[in-house]
């Protein structure tokens, strides 16, 4: 009968009860997106960082990574079509993206520049690299003379789309080599050091120029994210002595730092929208409790302990929660679903030039966490409001009108 | 005849603002069982704090209570809550009805609280809805209901408990002259059917004619 009291005594004050169900609601829901929208962001630099870059992660000799050699191809993948045979039986394994870094001159008959150069897989890349950056022309794909420039490099080259540049270096032997390309793309990443000096040109003409079909290293696609466990016990098993590294690790200080930068800042916004949430039930409900010291009293007076009483305030405090929680994230929902459904347009993040569309992800375990919070939140709210009533005499709690 | 409320020398003071009154100064009288008595005297007499700590809403200073074999003094909180649930009723001058139940809800709310099986619970409260004329009315909320009406309802609700006393403070003052009258007769004859002592407050002559003892307070004594 107390929770039946409860509920009628909500329903009797509608006006109040839906004041403080709207506030519920609307910090519940505040949550709620700031969750998914966090997570809508992180999931937009993962997939940047593994569309754009890394992939799902990338294998090379032991100790390559985090390595400087004079000769560094001494420790590249000698054989790769075997690797990528045995790679590709792995589950879970969808793309294979050999490449190979190395340093040459870039030459348009005018002037001279050095910059690093990538070997990639142009045609494998193509459709899986999807989010770089090109701000002229289009991605390397099956161009066999083809070559993308960084923005600063091709600047300094003065080099437009269709150009010839003539690529120079040593081969691993040591003997200089040239190949020729011509310009089919022009991108930018944001990094300055990165886009002044960083080129692609296909994996077998850095093969020709470099006079070697060894490979630095394997950068893989996997069907979905998680799988990256299949990929850690092949090199486990693996007779070559290779090591895996995830993107986030290679992208540490993007990635992962953003990652971690947002959970902290989401924690520190949480805290602020449960104590706004807090106050605002908490001064609705004590306004509410002060009005209803007579009936405390009655209560009192008839026999109900301070806990009972405590209890009756306490479930319209749940109730009021529950209905608030539950409104807030059907609203979020809604809104996510119509509205929002296309996400939220975002301004150039750093290292992009392009607007880019957020999602509001929502996920099963944000809407029963927020659920949660809300009632626990208006709960203490009105706990605390009603102390402050039941501790009162009940001589003083009859005699207020 | 039994003694319900045995008091010796109950003092009993409270501040208002920086005054400090003395409502009680050293009363002592015995309460019979059955009997109906009225408290009366003039406005700060200490009509209102003798019935207060009678019913426990007050904690004794000084002096003590014995009833039903316990003594006041010292009593514990559940020991309290126990007394003011089991065997005292109430009725106040507000009638303290829960607006948002009806009145039948509103004799039932503390039945429940009781314990009281449903189906005695039932019969009790559609005996007492029937004793004091409101079984046509007892669907209805409180606001919706005359003060006369109201204040029967606060009487059903304090002789379903089955209490050993009920106490009431001023409870005619809200009414008028012949609702009063209505009410106060009600209550003394349901109160002998039901076999609760009463003990109200109240200025007013028409209740002093059905008490069978008028208890006159002075300036927190007894005269």
């Amino acid at each position: 009968m107390l929770f039946s009291l409860a509920f009628r005594n909500l329903a009797r004050n509608f006006r109040r009860t839906l004041a403080m169900v709207l506030t519920i609601g609307i910090g519940t829901g505040a949550l709620l997106v700031f969750k998914g929208f966090n997570v809508g962001i992180m999931n937009q630099y993962r997939d940047n960082t593994i569309h754009a870059r890394y992939g799902h992660g990338q294998i090379n000799m032991k100790g390559y990574h985090n390595s400087v050699y004079e000769k560094p191809w001494k420790h590249w993948i000698e054989d790769y079509d075997s690797l990528k045979k045995n790679l590709s039986k792995v589950p879970g394994v969808k793309l294979l993206f050999p490449r190979v870094n190395f340093f040459s001159l870039l030459t348009n008959g005018e002037m001279n520049i050095s910059g690093k150069g990538q070997g990639v897989d142009g045609s494998a890349e193509f459709s899986f690299f999807n989010t770089l950056n090109i701000v002229e022309g289009k991605n390397l794909s099956d161009e066999k003379e083809g070559i993308i420039l960084g923005k600063g490099l091709a600047r300094a080259l003065n080099a437009k789309i269709g150009d010839r540049i003539t690529v120079l270096g040593s081969t691993i032997y040591g003997s200089m080599n040239a190949v020729d390309t011509y310009v089919t793309g022009i991108f930018h990443t944001g990094s300055k050091e990165f886009d002044d000096s960083v080129f692609r040109i296909q994996l077998d003409l850095a093969h020709l120029l470099l006079d070697t079909k060894k490979v630095e290293s394997v950068s893989l696609g996997m069907k979905g994210l998680g799988l990256w466990k299949s990929i850690e016990d092949f090199v486990a098993d693996s007779d070559i002595d290779l090591e895996s590294i995830p993107f986030h690790v290679l992208d540490k200080v993007y990635y992962q730092h953003s990652v971690d930068w947002l959970d902290a800042q989401f924690g520190v916004i949480q805290i602020i929208i449960l104590v706004i949430v807090i106050l605002g039930i908490f001064n609705t409900v004590s306004t509410s409790i002060l009005e209803r010291r007579q009936e405390v009293g009655n209560l009192r007076a008839n026999g109900e302990s301070r806990i009972e009483v405590l209890k009756l305030f306490s479930n319209e405090g749940f109730l009021v929660g529950v209905f608030g929680a539950i409104f807030g994230i059907i609203v979020v929902y809604a809104i996510n679903l119509s509205f929002l459904k296309d996400g939220i347009l975002m301004p150039p993040a750093p290292g992009l030039t392009r607007q880019f569309h957020v999602k509001i992800e929502l996920q099963e375990w944000m809407a029963v966490q927020t659920f949660i919070i809300g009632t626990v939140t208006s709960f203490v709210a009105t706990f605390l409001a009603s102390l402050r009533v039941i501790n009162q005499k009940i001589s003083d709690l009859l005699r207020s009108v | 005849m039994d003694t319900i409320f045995s008091c010796q020398e109950l003092t009993f003071s409270y501040s208002f603002g920086n005054v400090n009154i003395e409502a009680l100064r050293g009363v002592s009288m015995d309460f019979q069982k059955g009997k109906f008595y009225c408290l009366s005297g003039p406005s700060g007499s200490g009509k209102t704090t003798f019935l207060n700590v009678l019913g426990l809403i007050e904690d004794i200073q000084g002096g003590d209570i014995e009833f039903e074999g316990k003594r006041f003094r010292n009593l514990k909180e559940e020991d309290k809550n126990y007394i003011r649930r089991n065997q005292v009723g109430f009725i106040f001058q507000h009638f303290n009805l829960f607006p948002v139940l009806s009145a039948e809800e509103n004799i039932e709310f503390f039945l429940v609280r009781q314990g009281v099986p449903k189906k005695e619970r039932t019969d009790l409260v559609h005996k007492a809805l029937k004793d004091v004329g409101l079984w046509d009315h007892r669907d209805k909320r409180p606001l919706e209901m005359s003060g006369g009406q109201r204040q029967r309802v606060a009487v059903a609700r304090a002789l379903t408990k089955r209490p050993l006393v009920i106490i009431g403070d001023e409870p005619t003052a809200s009414l008028d002259q012949k609702t009063g009258k209505e009410i106060v007769n009600l209550l003394k004859n349901l109160s002998d059917e039901y076999g609760a002592s009463i003990i109200l407050s109240s200025h007013d002559t028409m209740v002093h004619e059905f008490a069978e003892e008028l208890v006159i307070l002075k300036d927190g004594r007894l005269t």
